[in-house]
């Protein structure tokens, strides 16, 4: 890795350079942040095997690798290489490449990398400094680790679809794959303690992810309450639908608000937000009954209280009810629909939260921007997710120092 | 019952974080990230109001005792701490929180926008004696905007970040959009603030420099919903919820089915491959539960693959295969099932509780996922299992000990750190700056 001299860098992570086999959304979840801070996330695919997000629902219905709206947001920031390594040359050509990277990341089945003939130990013999990070469904070890997880399998298995839904129903679970992101998050996560612990002791290493395993460490409190209470999450009350039973406050729960299938949620979470809901609602006389005098008596009545409240946001809609009730200084949201945050929502448009940037075949690309500022290495969306193969030909003469004529016949042979 | 012996955090080597020093003020929103870095070996001095932070008061608590130092909630976020109870409304107060901050690498806070910067503790009076600070402010909304001073919680940020909208039942008439239960929205948040601030830390070993981080829950949450607003921004179209499994335009096959034990698998891609469909079929036909699925239309099917099926108008075929394949799956046991159909290759899951994992033996065994932590302050020999490290790497261990008590460190950060007295602790006692009840 280059170490440069000035003080002005283009990204956190300039000067990282990413092999990313990771296809799907989990691995490109994680290497788009990487990419996002800067990192040079360099995805190989070839024509016979591309990431097959390429062909979700590509825009306007065409068969091109290149217009699928999710691919699109997952993989900006990154070039496109196409490389087959299961060719001899095409295999040679990927360990000139591991020994000018700091990162490998994939998310295949566990022993895939192994089949190559490419697994850590290898990885390490070409570049001891590589960090190589594993994310796998089980895990890299252990009697299941064969068996295989989509986003939903792993929030199944983990507790969070159990933990997601109204009490004596089936679970809601998750709406999309929550742990491909979340997964994704960890594995950025990981990969940037690797980075940070390489600063100092110039070691490599291997992360083994599980993403079963990341959405286990996300249920740390229900977990302790049956290790130490040996009250399992699995009983009648639960899951508790949108009610706070951990915190024991009331109202908190999600009411239906005008309009078809609209809905807002309202947390009063002490009693001044209580006097100023009751204000704002407009002083009605079944607010002064007793049995909704204070927050524990509230909370045991809540089912009465919740059917009062619904009666005041049943006649607004979700976000005159956020107008209103945050006017006042109480916690209050509209469950905002996608149009309302991509067109609407004017907290998102100030902090510039869809971005946009010529793409070659779609016009151009808008993604959600990275969710946060950084003073001295600010986010740049630099590109739109990358054509099948559009940066090959510069990634191999560049970086891989191959001729022109021989690129000709990598490209002829199928190798690039 | 807690005895009041300190607990000196436990050495640790070779963790990643090991030299950075992190100064934690944060609530519910943030508590989680630096619960991360702590048990990755930075040292997290948590900065706590006199009586202890709020999230203590959250339960469940071990044996439903409902004191602070027992809430299950607040140990479950905040391993791999200590804690400095303070009254930062202070001039004595502040003037701590600066002297710590004059050497540590990395300051957490989720506060109100304004609310430190009222107190002398913006990023702009800390960083002025540490250039190689690193400051991360997690709030609901951002630091600037039309929403900066409104208030949020936890549902508050699930339901203005579209991931309720996305969350929910199609088969219950009039049922809400549902809250994942967990915290997520705030975890959502605090792994966005974590990636933030460990990218800063990375840029500053080139750059010398540290620099301030803007991170909302708001924006975390509204990038964190898949399909929902690529699927708007490229088809005008808003998904809508449906049970159990993901958010579409058009109606999906439903996911959930139930199994012999009153329990729940989760079942897609059918005609994954058609090796694996031939294995199902046999499976089911040893038990007599085929039916007609040894057709050959079906296999068909399972010879396109998950392409194919997705290409298909006419669903009746591959909906009865479904519905026979539900009957063949109520007649067994979820776990007969998870482990039948993970054996042919199908990624099917089991819904589980959180709890059912412990009894997982290959987590729980040969993975080691739940970790045995001391907590010596309940008696000699006295641990409990908590979930344990979210990602295993081969250099740099994961390493957790038990949250702190109530301002379990303050005298000893006090004297130890900042070269306090016996004598200025008094005063500072006396003063309110510091609780007198110290551990």
């Amino acid at each position: 890795m280059s170490e440069p001299q000035t003080l002005m860098r283009k990204g956190a992570l300039e000067g990282v350079r990413v092999i990313d086999f990771s296809w799907i959304v989990a691995g490109p979840q994680c290497t788009r942040i990487l990419g996002d801070f800067g990192a040079d996330v360099i995805k190989i695919e070839n024509d016979a095997n591309m990431d097959y997000i390429r062909a979700s629902r590509p825009v306007g219905g065409s068969s091109s690798p290149n217009r699928s709206p999710l691919f699109t947001t997952l993989n900006r920031n990154k070039r496109s290489l196409t490389l087959n390594v299961m060719h001899p040359r095409g295999m040679e050509l990927l360990k000139d490449l591991i020994k000018k990277s700091d990162v490998i990341v994939e998310n295949f089945s566990s022993r895939v990398l192994e089949k190559w003939g490419l697994g850590y130990e290898e990885q390490k013999k070409i570049n001891p400094k590589i960090i190589y990070c594993s994310m796998s469904g089980f895990g890299h070890t252990g009697r299941d680790r064969d068996f295989v997880t989509w986003g939903p399998t792993a929030q199944a298995l983990s507790g969070l679809t159990f933990m997601s839904g109204l009490p004596g129903e089936e679970s809601a679970g998750w709406g999309f794959s929550y742990m491909d992101h979340t997964g994704g998050f960890y594995g950025t996560i990981a990969i940037m303690m690797a980075l940070i612990h390489r600063n100092k002791t110039g070691e490599g290493q291997h992360i083994d992810l599980s993403q079963v395993e990341t959405g286990i460490a996300l249920t740390g409190t229900s977990v302790l309450d049956y290790t130490v209470n040996s009250r399992p999450f699995r009983r009648d009350e639960m899951p508790p639908g949108n009610r706070a039973p951990d915190r024991q406050i009331a109202p908190h729960n999600s009411y239906p608000c005008k309009g078809d299938d609209r809905w807002c949620v309202i947390a009063v979470t002490n009693e001044d937000e209580w006097d100023s809901l009751v204000d704002a609602v407009g002083n009605p006389s079944w607010a002064g009954e007793d049995r909704f005098a204070s927050m524990e008596s509230r909370f045991a009545n809540q089912e009465p209280l919740d059917a009062f409240i619904a009666e005041w946001t049943i006649n607004h809609s979700p976000h005159e009810v956020f107008d209103i009730l945050q006017g006042a200084g109480v916690p209050a949201g509209a469950v905002q629909t996608p149009v309302e945050r991509a067109e609407k929502d004017p907290q998102l448009k100030h902090r510039d939260f869809i971005a946009e940037i010529p793409h070659e075949e779609l016009g151009k690309a808008r993604v959600e921007s990275i969710p946060m500022r950084m003073s001295e290495t600010p986010w740049k969306l630099e590109r739109p997710s990358p054509l099948l193969g559009e940066h090959s030909a510069e990634i191999y003469t560049e970086l891989l120092d191959v001729t022109p004529e021989e690129l000709a016949t990598l490209y002829e042979e199928g190798i690039a | 019952m807690i005895s009041q012996t300190q607990q000196t955090p436990p050495e640790r080597t070779g963790g990643a974080l090991e030299d950075i020093t992190v100064i934690e003020l944060c609530g519910a929103r943030g508590h989680f990230m630096a619960k991360l870095m702590g048990d990755m070996g930075a040292r997290v001095i948590k900065i706590e109001p006199l009586g202890g932070a709020p999230e203590r008061q959250i339960g469940p608590f071990m044996d439903d005792d409902p004191h602070p130092d027992r809430s299950l909630f607040f140990w479950a976020h905040n391993t791999s701490k200590e804690s400095l109870e303070l009254n930062i409304e202070t001039s004595e107060g502040q003037k701590i929180i600066k002297r710590l901050a004059a050497t540590a690498d990395v300051i957490l806070e989720d506060f109100e926008p304004g609310y430190l910067p009222s107190l002398g503790l913006g990023y702009k009076n800390l960083s002025a004696e540490n250039e190689k600070l690193v400051m991360t402010s997690l709030t609901a909304f951002g630091q600037d905007g039309p929403y900066r001073d409104y208030k949020s919680t936890d549902i508050v940020a699930l339901a203005m970040g579209g991931i309720m909208h996305s969350c929910g039942y199609d088969d219950l008439p009039g049922s809400p959009p549902i809250r994942p239960s967990g915290d997520h929205g705030n975890k959502i948040a605090s792994h966005y603030g974590l990636m933030g601030t460990l990218a800063a830390i990375f840029n500053r070993h080139f750059s010398g420099r540290g620099q301030y981080i803007d991170a909302s829950a708001h924006e975390a949450c509204n990038s964190t919903t898949e399909h929902a607003l690529p699927t708007y921004l490229y088809e005008g179209e808003n998904v809508f919820r449906q049970t159990g499994r993901h958010h579409s335009t058009t109606p999906t096959p439903k996911t959930l089915c139930k199994t012999s034990d009153g329990k729940y698998v989760i079942v897609f891609q059918l005609f994954n491959n058609l090796h694996s469909w031939l294995s199902l079929v046999k499976w089911m036909a040893d038990v007599g539960m085929a039916e007609d699925l040894q057709e050959e239309r079906y296999k068909d099917m399972a010879r396109g693959g998950s392409r194919g099926m997705r290409a298909a108008t006419d669903t009746t075929d591959s909906d009865h295969a479904f519905e026979v394949v539900r009957r063949f799956i109520a007649s067994q046991t979820s776990e007969d099932i998870y482990r039948g159909a993970q054996n042919l290759k199908f990624p099917w899951g089991q819904v589980r509780s959180p709890e059912e994992n412990l009894n997982d033996p290959h987590f729980a065994e040969d993975r080691q996922m739940f970790a045995n932590i001391p907590h010596s302050e309940m008696g000699e020999g006295v641990s409990f299992k908590y979930v344990g490290r979210p990602y295993r790497f081969t250099e740099s261990p994961w390493d957790a000990f038990r949250p702190p008590l109530v301002g379990e460190h303050t005298k000893s950060i006090l004297s130890v750190d900042l070269e306090y007295s016996e004598q200025d602790l008094k005063t500072l006692e006396v003063n309110g700056i510091i609780s007198s009840n110290q551990n």
